[in-house]
């Protein structure tokens, strides 16, 4: 299912690295992303994922973030097939 | 004496100085580092700075000692190293942290601003290298941000869930000159506080409960609740079993613990998650060595999940109840009926006395879970027992008898082999008062036994309990088990001469193999004056039982075979 998630973060070097960074790491698979600057301290994403997981888990772990001011979730129907190269939800052993 | 009253204003002051300063005033008496290059400002402005400062041998260790230092204290362990090899020796301590939600600070030089992104000399990217595993990093880019960025380095690490923060110090902002700048107070989200509606549910939910248990994680040791705790299950008679690190938040003797639950757990743990009707689980995450095959962990129960980060929130298991708060706060404000429930009270009691640690096993040689329960009758109050990583850990967690979790010191989310004796230097240095254990084995002390160097350098006086089966033990006992007993690089026959080795740093030694040396070589531990090891050679057979395997349902535990070794 595809989520699109509407993320204020701060500026900072690193802070966009990061929050991408999580995005993937945590089992979702970018679909779209676009940042832009809304003045010199803050920074407006907004991304689209695919994944099999809760997307307000994503928004739970992104906004654990500190560069991460708002996290906004916009569930959107899904109109394709799993993306391909998603990570699988497994577990390890 | 206030070091900050010497600063005169506009006092031209070295980044270095700046840094060290700062790191006074966040409260840092003693830290673990090794120098290098681009840190060597910050180790010249070290000198006569006031800080202690332990030269650990490898930064790994250095980085183990601050995260030893940071659980016994709660407060942030700080360890430094150089960029490059310095910084990357560092990560697996960095991860450790991050996986237990330890506070610490990790400061680290890198190659001055201009050069960085050309591949300069002992340059890496270790602020992408670790966005994974820290709560959260900063790079230096102004000598006017350092006050700011430690300030607000140290109350991260220790607010809310606690973690790891690195800061990466170009060496031109630790070389350069700037005068100090106060910084306003860091700005951190408030902590959560409880939902009025949602402690009510749960008293309704435990009230109502037939089968009620609590499982106690590690969170409750990280927010100092433990008192809260144990008074809230005293007032409401509840069942606790506990995860790896929630050992001690129960005294292993209180007659409302029924055990460690899990892979390795106790089988009256096991049966009681897997036949409650209500699980509450308090400061922990159902990490899978807990509950084993998650969709058939505790079935017929409904779950409260308390616990002071929204993100560990149904993550893995749905939760019925969600409580999103401080522990203390929440468990003060849950106020259930006592109800007497004397089936299920009589059912974990029979499940505790059938699932009872027995120490006859066959066998002629030292039985580790006998030695380590012997040890902890004749413990000194005030222990803390350190591990590495394998049997000899699940040995430490199923034999060992804690008062507070505190005295439990476990790499439990990284499983880190290496991690007992510089996480146990860490705390002997924070509690100097405290006898403190290493407990080890003959694969893991390989793994930072350069750290002896450092017991025997600040004659930091912990005591090593070696346990030598001459394998990589618990590896071992899979391919026993889960690969048909085709043994792949487990055996350690080659070993060196521990107590030689030992000997060797200048520490004091003794090997044992016969179970009548076994009380009075640790006693002769316990007692030796300084730091001291006890070698132990055990049976390179020996398992760990009882074992749920990997993806199998908690209560689907392997048993020891009637013959030992089996």
């Amino acid at each position: 299912m595809n989520h699109t998630l509407h993320i204020q973060l701060s500026s900072v070097e690193g802070a966009v690295i990061r929050a991408l960074g999580l995005i993937e790491r945590r089992g979702f698979s970018l679909v779209k992303c676009s940042v832009s600057e809304l003045d010199g301290a803050v920074r407006d994403m907004e991304v689209t994922v695919s994944s099999t997981r809760p997307g307000d888990l994503l928004k739970r772990q992104l906004e654990r973030l500190h560069d991460v001011f708002t996290v906004e979730l916009k569930p959107v129907a899904s109109t394709q097939k799993q993306q391909p190269g998603i990570r699988p939800v497994t577990r390890r052993i | 004496m206030n070091v900050s009253t010497q600063l005169a204003p506009e006092q031209q002051l070295s980044g270095s100085q700046i840094l060290i300063e700062a790191l006074k005033r966040n409260g840092v008496t003693d830290f673990f580092g090794y120098p290098g290059g681009t840190i060597m400002p910050v180790y010249d402005a070290l000198v006569g700075s006031g800080l202690k400062h332990y030269l650990c041998r490898h930064e790994q260790g250095a980085a183990l000692a601050a995260d030893g230092y940071g659980r016994v204290t709660r407060k942030p362990g700080v360890c430094m190293a150089t960029s490059g090899p310095g910084a990357t020796n560092l990560v697996t301590g960095i991860a450790n942290a991050f996986m237990d939600s330890v506070p610490m600070v990790i400061i680290t030089g890198q190659v001055p601003s201009a050069l960085q992104g050309t591949d300069a000399f002992q340059e890496v990217d270790i602020f992408g290298i670790t966005l994974p595993i820290v709560k959260h990093s900063y790079i230096v880019r102004e000598i006017a941000d350092i006050p700011r960025i430690v300030d607000e380095a140290f109350q991260l690490a220790q607010s809310g869930r606690p973690g790891p923060v690195l800061i990466d110090l170009p060496k031109d902002i630790s070389a350069g000159t700037g005068t100090w700048v106060d910084a306003p107070p860091p700005s951190l989200p408030a902590a959560p506080t409880a939902d009025v509606e949602a402690l009510k549910k749960a008293s309704e939910m435990l009230s109502t409960a037939r089968r009620p248990l609590v499982i106690a994680g590690g969170g409750i040791a990280i927010s100092d609740s433990v008192e809260v705790f144990r008074e809230f299950i005293s007032r409401a008679g509840l069942p606790v079993t506990a995860t790896l690190k929630g050992l001690g938040v129960m005294p292993t003797d209180d007659p409302s613990f029924v055990g460690m639950l899990g892979m390795h757990g106790n089988g009256a743990a096991n049966h009681a998650v897997q036949n409650c009707d209500l699980l509450m689980v308090v400061g922990a995450r159902f990490d899978d060595r807990a509950t084993g095959h998650l969709a058939q962990f505790a079935q017929s129960a409904r779950v409260i999940h308390l616990d002071i980060d929204p993100a560990e929130i149904s993550k893995l298991r749905k939760a019925d109840l969600a409580i999103v708060s401080e522990l203390a706060p929440a468990l003060e404000g849950i106020q259930p009926e006592n109800k007497a429930r004397p089936t299920w009270v009589a059912q974990c009691e029979a499940w505790k006395k059938e699932f009872a640690w027995r120490y006859d096993a066959p066998g002629e040689g030292i039985y580790a879970p006998k030695l380590l329960r012997d040890m902890c009758r004749v413990r000194p109050d005030d222990m803390i027992v350190t591990c590495d990583v394998g049997q000899h850990q699940m040995w430490v967690a199923q034999h060992c008898k804690f008062n507070d979790p505190l005295e439990h010191l476990s790499s439990g989310g990284l499983g880190t082999m290496g991690y007992g004796l510089p996480a146990a230097i860490g705390a002997k240095v924070a509690k100097p008062e405290s006898t403190v254990v290493c407990v080890s084995g003959d694969g893991s002390i390989m793994m930072n036994v350069q750290e002896l160097a450092t017991l025997n350098r600040y004659g930091i006086d912990v005591k090593i309990l070696l346990f030598d089966n001459s394998a990589l033990g618990l590896v071992r006992q899979w391919q026993e088990i889960f690969f048909e007993g085709n043994y792949s690089e487990v055996h350690l026959d080659d070993n060196p001469d521990f107590a030689g080795v030992a000997r060797a740093f200048g520490i004091q030694a003794r090997s044992v193999k016969e179970p009548e040396e076994a009380a009075s070589a640790v006693e002769w531990l316990l007692n030796s004056e300084g730091a001291a090891m006890l070698h132990v050679s055990i049976d390179s057979m020996e398992n760990v039982w009882p074992l749920v395997p990997p993806g199998k349902a908690n209560h689907r535990m392997m048993k020891a075979n009637p013959v030992r070794g089996k």
